[in-house]
């Protein structure tokens, strides 16, 4: 491996800003680290130059570690945004200094200077200043003396951020070919999609200090994993659909899509779909359709872009309409579709025309938390909830809904519920889980009055069968919380010596799997003693703490966790009930 | 027509009304009483100016004001250089204390600066004490003199340096630590270049302010002819003798000094700018 980061932890102020990031580039890739501003994928690119140190974790270049090595003997190249050229120094002099530092002889840097001024297409430039140069010059001249000294690793960090776009498409293809023709490993950051596609043979997305996914560009395209890189890379409509033992559907029409999670019999799990708008179908009636027919919409908004003509589709009312996600999860989205100019003579449209709808292709996200749903006994209450600040901003981050539900009394037999159900805190609390776990909840999230972001989520569950989807759940919640991972496994008090083995190699399993499936660094800590007592313990520990606990049977959970849910204040508890049958029918299939 | 004549309007109105300021304003602080001081001094004949301005106790001080003056200065340079680079570069408790203490020397009366340190650094003063012993006398020496000049002159070199510094990238450390140079190469070959022109401008203006102190050395300086007298000083004895051309040909002579010298200076900055700053 060209560079390898393991677990690497930066933290201002107690705030990780890298939070446990391991990647893996490959000899002479090319990597594009790409995320919104304040992802902290530019703090991560220093780190590896070795300008910021890290508080955690290891960092090789060419399996040297170099996690405390100074940047200058790192022996990479660095180019910035706003291009750091020394101005008081000619262009020959800017790319010599790295040769100069080295006490180079000054025959041999002309011969490199030369070299690299011919490799960026500024040949004769030598003796301009910075000053006398444009902005993509200079940019080149700043990538000519960052290859000076033949870095064995070349990290760019947002290198055509200052520049305008045609430069900028031209600058990216003199790196590119530079890139290949050196065939030296490259690190570009980037919060620009179009230019990681346009670079990269891997990207990683990042959000919150946490890498998120890692893969090739296609693959992250078609097949996210995660809300966050379906929406950040390229347009995305979020669609919620039902999930039972026979299928996926959108209300009562099929869906063409599979998801790897089974549902068991007689239960129905809420899911995310991904509908690329390139991936809509438009046609005048329903019986046209070539593809999967999703609902009626009416024309809102018509946008000419050149290439692509843009529309906004409200989706009309239908039993069988689907439930469209907006970017801040509220209901009145509008379904995103380009058409190409091709498509648009076949059926040049209007605004406010009424037409059908199709989905050519449906990608449905792994993540287990699609959606909010507050439960109270009133309805004021449950609105109340709704607006818990933790609630709030959980779902602001996953960009999906809270709905609301009013559950007085807990009698009667309820609608499913849909996504993850939040209930507040408090004595009752312990039944209210029972009460709509039995009635088809899978996750139920419970909430204390103002309970702040946590920065520490402790992972638990209390059998084996439960793992996979408590890990599941964890994955999903923490990429869109900046907090830290740990799982707590707990022995209970016994003979040492005697059966430590088995749960110190469930620890180290777990930890494989998370870090595996679902790219979750997670660290593991073993307890001794009873369950309950050790949670609490755990929990009070430090502020701002947070528990995901996963079960299997809710009779036994439901006295055994009574006392953990009735604390006062207590903790934001999110609960993953798995029946027993499946996660042993589940087992053999990953094995498999 | 009317309006042939007329220039090109200008984005900034109101051309006409500055320079005619500028003009009278120049004209009334600076060039008339400075052609004041020329004329008295042309109203001598050739052979007394010359002996006036090349007495042996005239070149000694002019030696000690100019020599002093541009030792202070120096000094000021470099450490008023280390003063702006830790204002700028750390936060420590008590930052913005010291960055208001660096002005004090502009707001004192010279009078009460040269005082202080005539009493601070006499023999039996708080520092002179410790310095006597070892062989070195401060007050009443030239090097009481460059004392008080580098006091007077500090703040200049502070506040001009100040800005430049903040404005150094930190970008650009890092692509110079990147690639491999040490600390002290970045310091010399970036840091050092970059501020240079505020550097200088701060330096010539810490060395004029020096040239023309009288008010803080006359205190430190014991005023020995041909010892520790310096330029201004002898003006003013000239004056107090009644011998107004002696005293104006002095001056002329001072300033002749201070304007070959500022110019150059300037030159030397102007070349320096042109390589560093064309076109951002």
């Amino acid at each position: 491996m060209s560079i390898a980061l393991d677990q690497v932890t930066k933290r201002y102020q107690d705030q990780p800003v890298v939070n446990d990031v391991s990647i893996e580039v490959g000899e002479g890739e090319f990597f594009v680290l790409l995320g919104p501003s304040g992802s902290g994928k530019s703090t991560l690119l220093r780190a590896i130059a070795g300008l910021t140190g890290i508080d955690h974790g290891r960092i090789s270049l060419h399996g040297r570690d170099v996690t405390h090595v100074r940047a200058r003997d790192r022996g990479v190249g660095l180019v910035f945004q706003n291009y750091a050229l020394f101005r008081h120094m000619t262009v020959a002099d800017n790319i010599e200094f790295a040769l100069r530092v080295r006490r180079m002889k000054s025959a041999e840097r002309r011969a490199r200077r030369t070299e690299l001024l011919k490799l960026v297409a500024l040949e004769g430039m030598d003796e301009r200043l910075p000053g006398q140069l444009s902005g993509g010059q200079q940019q080149r001249v700043a990538v000519a003396r960052a290859l000076a000294h033949k870095p064995q690793v070349l990290l760019l960090d947002e290198p055509f951020g200052a520049l305008d776009a045609k430069i900028r498409e031209e600058l990216r293809r003199t790196i590119r070919s530079v890139q290949r023709e050196l065939g030296i490993t490259t690190v570009l950051v980037t919060h620009d999609q179009e230019e990681a596609f346009a670079l990269a043979d891997t990207i990683g997305v990042m959000n919150h200090g946490r890498l998120l996914e890692v893969g090739n560009p296609n693959d992250l395209y078609a097949q996210p994993a995660t809300r966050f890189v379906a929406t950040f890379l390229g347009a995305a409509n979020l669609l919620l659909a039902r999930q039972s033992a026979d299928g996926i559907r959108f209300g009562a029409t099929p869906v063409n899509a599979e998801r790897a999670e089974p549902v068991p019999a007689g239960r129905e799990h809420e899911v995310v779909a991904v509908l690329r708008p390139e991936e809509v179908e438009i046609v005048a009636a329903r019986e046209q359709l070539s593809s999967n027919y999703l609902a009626r919409g009416a024309v809102e908004e018509i946008v000419f872009t050149g290439a692509l003509e843009r529309l906004r589709i409200r989706l009309l009312d239908e039993p069988c309409a689907a439930q469209l996600l907006g970017p801040s999860g509220n209901g009145d989205a509008r379904l995103e579709v380009t058409r190409t100019q091709h498509e648009r003579r076949a059926l040049p449209l209007q605004p406010g025309a009424q037409i059908a709808v199709g989905t050519r292709r449906l990608h449905i996200l792994p993540t287990p938390i699609s959606s909010f749903l507050a439960c109270a006994p009133t309805e004021a209450e449950a609105v109340a909830l709704a607006h818990e600040p933790l609630l709030e901003s959980l779902s602001t981050r996953m960009k999906t809904r809270v709905g609301l539900r009013a559950i007085d009394g807990l009698v009667g037999t309820p609608e499913p519920f849909a996504g993850v159900a939040a209930i507040a805190s408090g004595s009752t609390a312990a039944n209210t889980v029972e009460w709509l776990l039995r009635h088809g909840a899978s996750e139920v999230l419970v909430l204390p009055h103002n309970a702040p972001s946590p920065t520490r989520v402790f992972i638990h569950w209390t059998d084996e069968p439960a793992r996979r989807a408590t890990l599941a759940v964890s994955a999903s919640l923490l990429r869109h919380v900046a907090a830290e991972a740990v799982y707590l496994g707990i022995v209970p008090e016994g003979p040492a010596g005697m059966g430590r083995a088995a749960p110190m190699r469930a620890l180290l399993d777990a930890r494989s799997e998370a870090q595996h499936d679902h790219n979750l660094e997670m660290r593991t800590e073993l307890a001794i003693g009873e369950t309950v007592t050790e949670l609490t313990r755990n929990l009070s520990a430090g502020a701002a703490q947070m528990l995901v606990l996963g079960i299997t049977d809710i009779t036994q959970a439901a006295s055994a966790y009574r006392s953990l849910l009735a604390a006062q204040p207590g903790w934001p508890m999110l609960i993953v009930y798995r029946p027993q049958e499946v996660g042993a029918r589940a087992a053999p299939d990953v094995a498999a | 027509m009317k309006n042939a004549g007329r220039r090109e309007p200008n984005v900034i109105p109101g051309f006409g009304i500055t320079l005619g300021f500028t003009t009278f304003f120049l004209s009334a602080i600076v060039l008339i009483p400075l052609a004041a001081l020329v004329l008295k001094a042309a109203g001598m004949d050739w052979s007394r100016f010359i002996d006036v301005i090349s007495s042996p106790r005239a070149l000694a001080s002019y030696r000690l004001s100019f020599g002093a003056s541009l030792i202070a200065a120096g000094m000021n340079m470099v450490f008023g250089f280390a003063l702006a680079w830790t204002l700028v570069r750390y936060d420590f408790p008590g930052r913005k204390f010291v960055d208001a203490i660096i002005d004090m020397p502009f707001a004192l009366p010279t009078a009460v600066s040269g005082i202080a340190l005539a009493t601070v650094f006499a023999g039996n003063g708080w520092i002179g004490q410790h310095l006597e012993p070892l062989g070195i006398k401060v007050a009443y020496t030239w090097i009481g003199i460059t004392v008080a000049l580098t006091l007077i002159g500090m703040p200049f070199v502070v506040r001009t340096v100040q800005p430049a510094l903040q404005e150094v990238q930190r970008d650009l450390e890092d692509a110079a630590e990147t690639l491999g140079a040490g600390r002290f190469y970045v310091f010399r070959r970036i840091i050092v270049p970059t501020v240079l022109p505020a550097l200088l401008t701060g330096f010539t203006l810490a060395f004029a302010r020096a040239v023309g102190e009288y008010g803080s050395v006359i205190f430190i300086a014991g005023n020995l002819p041909m010892e520790t007298e310096i330029t201004p000083y002898l003006i003013v004895i000239k004056l107090e003798e009644f011998d107004y051309a002696g005293a104006a040909a002095l001056g002329c002579m001072m300033l002749a000094i201070s304007f070959v010298m500022l110019l150059a200076i300037n030159l030397l900055q102007v070349w320096g700018r042109k390589r560093m700053m064309v076109s951002r």
